[in-house]
């Protein structure tokens, strides 16, 4: 990172913090607070998401008075693959059953990482998606449809 | 002699047929995923969760506490053979385990840790069952009010021994239990934070937020990272080590017990502590302090017995309890309310089978885990030929199906992607995520004593100090967090988990 006048990681965690707060707020504005002996819906939520918030500001004003620390470096590839696959198979699983979603994932995910082999990766992935299919639908009775019709 | 009669009850249970087979399959898999760096056994307890719902309570249990401790066991011939420990809890066996490897006594060096871990695991055994009575019994007396406060202390230690900044993971508490709070609120049928979501109405299911944020969150973490392995090429001849390393391995590994039984009742100290103690005492103790990290055998029998010891007697407090001690055993306490029972002091009575047996199956478990690690250790070294370019999609795919299986729900899949994205972000924030988990599954626990607590008290939070149970509860709270913010203390704490 090229920027470190502030504590990046403390920064950031600062900020989700303040933003989890924030949003628990905007969720539960309209549950009643009741008192501490007759607690309402909003008493908990809103009493964690108040200290979540003194955290949040905590660790964002310590991360911009401290410094110099930056963020470990991210790459696009792994968590775009993992991600992807996740997704496609949540796509696909309901409408194009166990062994399409299974393969797909497969697939998608061997991009996440720069060592993956082509000729490999299909392979694998057929063979990866017979066994889950075994497993999870003939050995674990897991009800899901396998193919799409 | 209750304690016999416990004991002999839990054997009879472990020793059904179908229990056998269960406990073998959970060591077998335990063993696996602790030789596999890059798959840790929360995210394995936590895919094969739905899949104990069909089983007895009792086989479901026994089945995930043998993957457990069977990772503790295979996380040691991988720090040993590859330098790699598999599990956090083997790091310092690395140390002189590998050491001894490379001067050629890989054999003597898995022997004597299996044997510590057998060993250590047979002695925690009874250190569960002659601690349970009396604290289950304590705990019958306790309410609503106690109950909060023990739960207030169990979070609270589990943060501070546990490794990481102690603010950071406070504030991934309340973040567990903030989304602990998600669903219909159980008092007034309100619907909290739902956004509108059906699936969210029973709350956030832990096993999706469990797979994220450590499964898929850390294979995403490790692809960044160039893969480097290199197995010890020998032949693995003279597995049986000789008496003048038993001699020397003994003593430690009595001691390595001892601190692992003592550190893993306390929260937190689960899986790192034990061993990263017992080996800094082995250091302490020895006539000469250099041989350690040159292939000394007690540098690897007593973090191996303290390991393993800390990995069963982590159970104390959830069977008698009802509160987890790290990450893993709030899975636990999520697999017994699958089976629906509340978790909490009453079980030891009400399912005395089902908490002796498991119990009495960590025996037999380890027996299988001895005999499945030393003759067919080859086996376990030649899993790491598997390359992790093809491991981690089967490992995104299993999560995915797991997560899938638990109630048919696409949510959770979709809730388990942004719990990876939130898992990734925290691992590059340098914040560890086992906090949320237990805030995750104790907050609404935690929520409904403290409701309970105020209704009985008219609202006067004076309560949690007028009952002398809970006093003291919160008193131990308070002088832990003040123990923390002392200089000293946070030095020595900064240093112990460094080494």
């Amino acid at each position: 990172m090229t920027h470190r006048r502030f504590d990046w990681p403390d920064l950031l965690f600062g900020g989700f913090l303040i933003a989890v707060a924030a949003i628990t707020f905007a969720a539960t504005w309209k549950l009643a607070s009741g008192t501490a002996a007759n607690m309402g819906p909003g008493y908990m939520p809103r009493a964690i998401a108040l200290a979540l918030l003194g955290f949040g500001l905590f660790f964002a004003g310590r991360g911009l008075v401290r410094g110099h620390a930056g963020i470990p470096r991210v790459l696009a590839r792994p968590i775009l693959g993992v991600g992807a696959s996740v997704a496609a198979f949540a796509l696909l699983i309901e409408t194009a059953g166990l062994a399409a979603a299974s393969l797909a994932a497969i697939l998608i995910a061997a991009f996440a990482s720069r060592e993956s082999r082509f000729f490999e990766v299909i392979l694998f992935g057929l063979f990866i998606t017979a066994a889950a299919v075994l497993l999870f639908v003939k050995a674990l009775a897991l009800p899901v449809s396998i193919w799409p019709w | 002699m209750e304690l016999f009669d416990n004991l002999l009850l839990g054997l009879s249970t472990a020793l059904q047929f179908n229990n056998l087979v269960y406990c073998l399959i959970g060591v077998v898999i335990g063993t696996a995923i602790g030789v596999l760096p890059g798959i840790g056994p929360i995210p394995t307890v936590a895919l094969l969760l739905p899949f104990t719902f069909g089983l007895e309570p009792a086989s479901a249990l026994i089945m995930l506490a043998g993957i457990f401790y069977g990772a503790q066991y295979g996380g040691s011939t991988t720090a040993i053979l590859v330098n790699v420990p598999g599990e956090t809890s083997s790091v310092v066996t690395c140390l002189d385990g590998h050491e001894m490897a490379k001067q050629g006594r890989a054999g003597p060096a898995l022997a004597i840790a299996a044997i510590s871990s057998f060993f250590a695991g047979t002695v925690a055994t009874v250190v569960i069952a002659v601690l349970s009575l009396p604290l289950a019994a304590l705990a019958l007396k306790f309410t609503a009010v106690e109950y909060f406060s023990l739960l207030v202390l169990g979070l609270f230690a589990a943060v501070i021994l546990a490794h990481g900044s102690v603010a950071k993971s406070l504030a991934m508490v309340f973040l567990g239990l903030l989304i602990g709070t998600v669903g219909i609120d159980v008092n007034s049928g309100v619907s909290r934070m739902t956004f509108g979501i059906p699936a969210l109405a029973d709350g956030l299911d832990f096993v999706p937020v469990a797979m994220g944020m450590f499964g898929l969150a850390e294979i995403i973490a490790n692809l960044e990272r160039p893969e480097t392995r290199q197995v010890v090429s020998q032949k693995l001849r003279d597995l049986v080590p000789s008496w003048t390393d038993l001699k020397a391995a003994f003593p430690a590994m009595l001691r390595g017990t001892a601190i692992g039984s003592a550190l893993g009742v306390l929260p937190g100290g689960g899986a790192a502590l034990p061993p990263f103690t017992a080996y800094a005492l082995e250091k302490k103790l020895a006539r000469d302090p250099s041989r350690f990290g040159k292939g000394a055998i007690e540098g690897v029998a007593a973090p191996e017995a303290a390991n393993n010891a800390g990995a069963q007697t982590s159970f104390i407090p959830l069977l008698t309890l009802g509160i987890p001690a790290n990450a893993l055993m709030a899975l636990m306490i999520g697999a017994l309310m699958m089976q629906g029972i509340q978790p909490g002091p009453q079980v030891m009575t009400e399912q005395p089978a089902l908490v002796w047996g498991v119990i009495a199956s960590m025996w037999t478990g380890n027996l299988m885990l001895l005999i499945i690690n030393l003759p067919l250790v080859g086996l376990w070294v030649s899993m790491l030929k598997i390359p992790y370019r093809l491991l981690f999609p089967a490992i995104v795919l299993f999560c995915c199906i797991g997560t899938y299986g638990i109630s048919n729900s696409v949510f959770n899949v979709w809730l388990m992607l942004g719990c990876a994205v939130v898992g990734y972000f925290f691992i590059k924030v340098g914040v560890e995520p086992a906090p949320l988990l237990l805030g995750l599954v104790l907050g609404p626990q935690l929520e409904e004593n403290f409701r309970r607590a105020m209704q009985l008290s008219d609202g006067d939070p004076s309560v949690f100090f007028t009952h002398p149970i809970s006093a003291v509860l919160l008193a131990i709270v308070a002088a832990l967090l003040l123990a923390m913010l002392s200089p000293a203390v946070l030095r020595k704490r900064k240093e112990a988990l460094a080494e």
